[in-house]
């Protein structure tokens, strides 16, 4: 799965709307998901499209319904790679201290 | 950490860099599953899926209801790590892995029929198919357990 696809997705306010509504309540039809949009049918269709191409929301049918679920595993895969990265160091350096501290007190 | 009411179906989904058959084998022999399940050791035949803690406790035991590797698993869940949750209704679990291109493979994991199982829903939603599911992909794609 592609990074740049989930960070071009969740840079949109209208698509982050969308994945906090889908949050609230899982496996929900476009219809449902445009009543709570100020847009367009096509508008609100465009923008579950992105969030499907990035892995974000997985339709599923059920009878003649297309249902929207909410697919976390990107948002935490992205943060695995980008944000443990860089606030890990900073936790292992203050146990670290801390250790050193104890040790020596 | 969360205050959304669980789903009662759930849907995970995640590319791995692994053919079907190594994923298949991924979650289904104990020897993989202990490292990326909760520690978990994990053995599925066609017609029984059984899972037991890393202390011999039973974790999981539940009928196969469809396998057909290296495609599709559906199996029965009873969270039997936790008796309030165990006491609730079973639910099921579906894999579905699905070849892509680039030496990709889709793996699907949907979690349903969770009505009569609510606090199951809340406890297996948000970090818990999650967890799962990342460190799967890391042990396929890296060989080595997900850090922490």
């Amino acid at each position: 799965m592609d990074d740049d696809a989930v960070f071009r997705a969740l840079a949109d306010p209208t698509r982050r709307f969308l994945l906090d509504r889908l949050f609230e309540r899982d496996g929900r039809t476009l219809t449902e998901l445009e009543s709570e949009l100020e847009m367009t049918r096509f508008g609100a269709m465009k923008h579950l499209r992105v969030l499907e191409d990035a892995g974000l929301v997985v339709t599923r049918r059920s009878g003649r319904k297309k249902l929207h679920y909410l697919n976390p595993v990107p948002i935490r895969l992205v943060h695995d790679r980008w944000i443990d990265k860089y606030t890990e160091p900073r936790v292992s350096a203050l146990a670290e201290l801390k250790a050193l501290l104890e040790e020596s007190a | 950490m969360t205050t959304m009411t669980a789903q009662a179906t759930q849907v995970y989904q995640v590319f791995i860099k692994a053919t079907p058959e190594q994923i298949w084998e991924a979650i289904t022999n104990p020897e993989f599953t202990g490292k990326y399940f909760y520690g978990a050791r994990i053995t599925v035949t066609s017609d029984h899926y059984h899972s037991l803690s890393p202390d011999g406790d039973v974790w999981g035991d539940d009928r196969v209801l469809e396998y057909d590797p290296p495609r599709r698993l559906v199996h029965g869940w009873r969270s039997l790590y936790n008796p309030e949750l165990a006491a609730e209704e079973p639910s099921r679990v579906t894999w579905e892995i699905e070849e892509q291109d680039g030496g990709y493979s889709l793996l699907t994991v949907t979690h349903d029929q969770l009505e009569g199982a609510p606090k199951t829903a809340e406890s297996v939603s948000g970090q818990g198919w999650m967890m799962v599911l990342s460190g799967l992909k890391t042990l396929l794609e890296t060989g080595k357990p997900l850090a922490g």
